[in-house]
């Protein structure tokens, strides 16, 4: 083997991914040659400069504790915080289980209202109304127009946080974390003596929340309605329900305002904003205007929530116009971008229904 | 609080945090979050923006707990999400996250040098620290998952969705671009 040959198998032969023969014959050259074993050298050296500047223990002391707070803001809305029961998954399905149930009865009750009562109006569907049913409303007379597998997904769906902006990095002083730095992946076989103490600091933290690092969740709530299509009374009885709900619900309310049309968007967002005139837009059956604004709004500064859940309502805006394959383009992008997207995997299963019925209320916001 | 998770493999965690266990997934996330933070520096370059991409990466393995399937091995599936974190957190350029000092992102700050620790030392430290933020994300990762984590090529591809001789290309490049802003070898 020559200085050339072994040059090219350096790079797996110090990485330890060489096959056996070929390992051989490169250790037999580098035997007999200065230079090549220079380059090797080389290699490893190059290893040794390859480090993570290390925020250090004041940072992973708290770590967790924000990851758990941000999980609570996150995967449970608002109103999620009134019906959840204790338990992480079975909470989470809840929150589909219990709106979809509550608006089953209420579809049963408005069939057996109208069907039943000698006289009665044949209830008329409305272009536009869908809410998620609060508890106590299951029995309550309401017209409902959207399927209730939509309406309990449309409260899962919104769900998303906004970050509270962390700080500049103060210094960027370097500390490589090499192999031997103990709390990495745990199938490496490495050192372990400080991932107690880690842990101990992050067990030792379950107390104190970090509620300065997190925003609000911005258009988190479930309630929303199409307000075309909700009469003066229904708009109080939502608000009522609203009100019923919001001393239970976490204090994100007070992150929130709503706006005209029934949509409860992040203070952050202001009225004029492309995001909000995009949904604002889409109320009004204006695809198209909606389909420009949120590209507008898409264009513009969002967190990473937002702009997973922005692009799915622009893949919903595309269907509704049933440009399929650009809603397809845009959904693959999402994809790709956002790996196990939930906005998008419920999205999924109502867009059959959106590509069937373009007209109807969007189910994305 | 929790009694003994040491022994525990990740995939049982995995599987006990998806039925609702606290105390599962706040284990998950202490055995992987350095990782996850190395992972998502790679891909963003700074402190502030690896804090963000890796907090978000551990929202997302919540969320997505429920449809994880404990027979597929954990590691490769948390870096894959951590990857993609740190690449929509780069690419959206931190829009809408404006920099204010007061929260809890990393300083980037070791542990304070000793005294015994010189001012060359600390130069050496700098120039190394701007090698590594000056690589493009793409020769970063590989060089994070290989010489600091110890992947192998096969790992390293899946995460990255390249094939291992990629990473093998990239990382001789990554080591020549290191060494060469170090000054010496790298030719």
């Amino acid at each position: 083997m020559d200085c050339r040959e072994t040059q090219t198998l350096l790079t797996p032969f110090h990485d330890g991914e060489l096959p056996a023969a070929d390992r051989a014959r490169v250790e037999e050259h580098l035997r007999g040659c200065p230079g090549c074993s220079a380059l090797l050298a080389d290699l490893a050296r190059a290893d040794r400069a390859a480090g993570v500047p290390d925020p250090g223990p004041a940072y992973w002391d708290r770590f967790n504790a924000r990851v758990m707070d941000r999980v609570e803001r996150e995967a449970d809305g608002p109103r999620a915080a009134v019906l959840r029961p204790k338990g992480g998954w079975v909470r989470q399905q809840l929150r589909y289980l219990v709106p979809a149930a509550a608006a089953a009865a209420l579809v049963a009750g408005i069939v057996h209202y109208g069907g039943m009562r000698p006289g009665a109006p044949t209830p008329t569907v409305p272009p536009a109304v869908s809410e998620p049913a609060a508890p106590g409303s299951a029995g309550e007379r309401r017209t409902e127009a959207e399927p209730e597998s939509r309406a309990a997904k449309k409260s899962e769906g919104t769900a998303v946080a906004r970050r509270v902006p962390p700080p500049v990095p103060a210094r960027e002083r370097f500390a490589p974390v090499t192999r031997e730095e103990p709390d990495r992946l745990a199938d490496r076989s490495l050192s372990s003596g400080n991932v107690e103490a880690s842990r101990d600091r992050a067990a030792a933290l379950s107390a104190p929340s970090p509620p300065k690092t997190f925003r609000d969740t911005p258009a988190a709530s479930p309630q929303v309605t199409a307000a075309d299509g909700m009469t003066q009374g229904s708009q109080a009885e939502r608000k009522k329900m609203e009100r019923t709900a919001a001393p239970m619900a976490e204090p994100q309310g007070a992150g929130k305002t709503e706006s005209a049309s029934g949509i409860r968007v992040a203070k952050e967002a202001s009225p004029g904003s492309p995001c909000e005139r995009a949904r604002a837009l889409a109320e009004r059956e204006q695809i198209r205007e909606a389909e420009a604004a949120q590209r507008a709004c898409l264009a513009g500064d969002l967190d990473a929530p937002s702009r997973e859940k922005g692009l799915v309502f622009l893949a919903e805006l595309l269907d509704r116009q049933e440009r399929f394959a650009d809603a397809d383009a845009v959904i693959a992008d999402v994809d790709r971008r956002f790996p196990q997207s939930r906005p998008l995997d419920l999205y999924r299963q109502q867009r059959p229904m959106v590509q069937k019925q373009p007209k109807a209320v969007p189910v994305t916001r | 609080m929790r009694t003994d998770l040491d022994g525990e493999k990740d995939e049982r965690l995995a599987a006990q945090a998806a039925g609702g266990d606290r105390g599962a997934f706040d284990a998950l996330v202490t055995r992987h979050r350095q990782a996850v933070y190395r992972l998502c520096w790679s891909a963003t370059g700074n402190a502030a923006d690896a804090d963000d991409a890796a907090q978000e990466t551990f929202v997302r393995v919540y969320r997505s707990l429920p449809s994880y399937d404990p027979a597929r091995p954990f590691g490769p599936w948390l870096r894959k999400i951590a990857w993609n974190c740190g690449l929509t957190v780069r690419r959206d350029g931190n829009a809408g996250v404006p920099r204010a000092a007061g929260g809890d992102a990393p300083e980037g700050v070791d542990p304070a040098p000793g005294p015994e620790e010189s001012a060359a030392g600390n130069e050496e430290r700098r120039r190394v620290a701007d090698a590594m933020a000056g690589l493009p994300a793409e020769l970063r990762m590989v060089m994070v998952l290989r010489a600091v984590e110890g992947l192998s090529y096969g790992e390293i591809a899946l995460t990255a969705g390249i094939p291992a001789g990629t990473v093998m290309s990239r990382l001789s490049r990554a080591r020549k671009r290191l060494l060469a802003a170090l000054g010496g070898g790298g030719s």
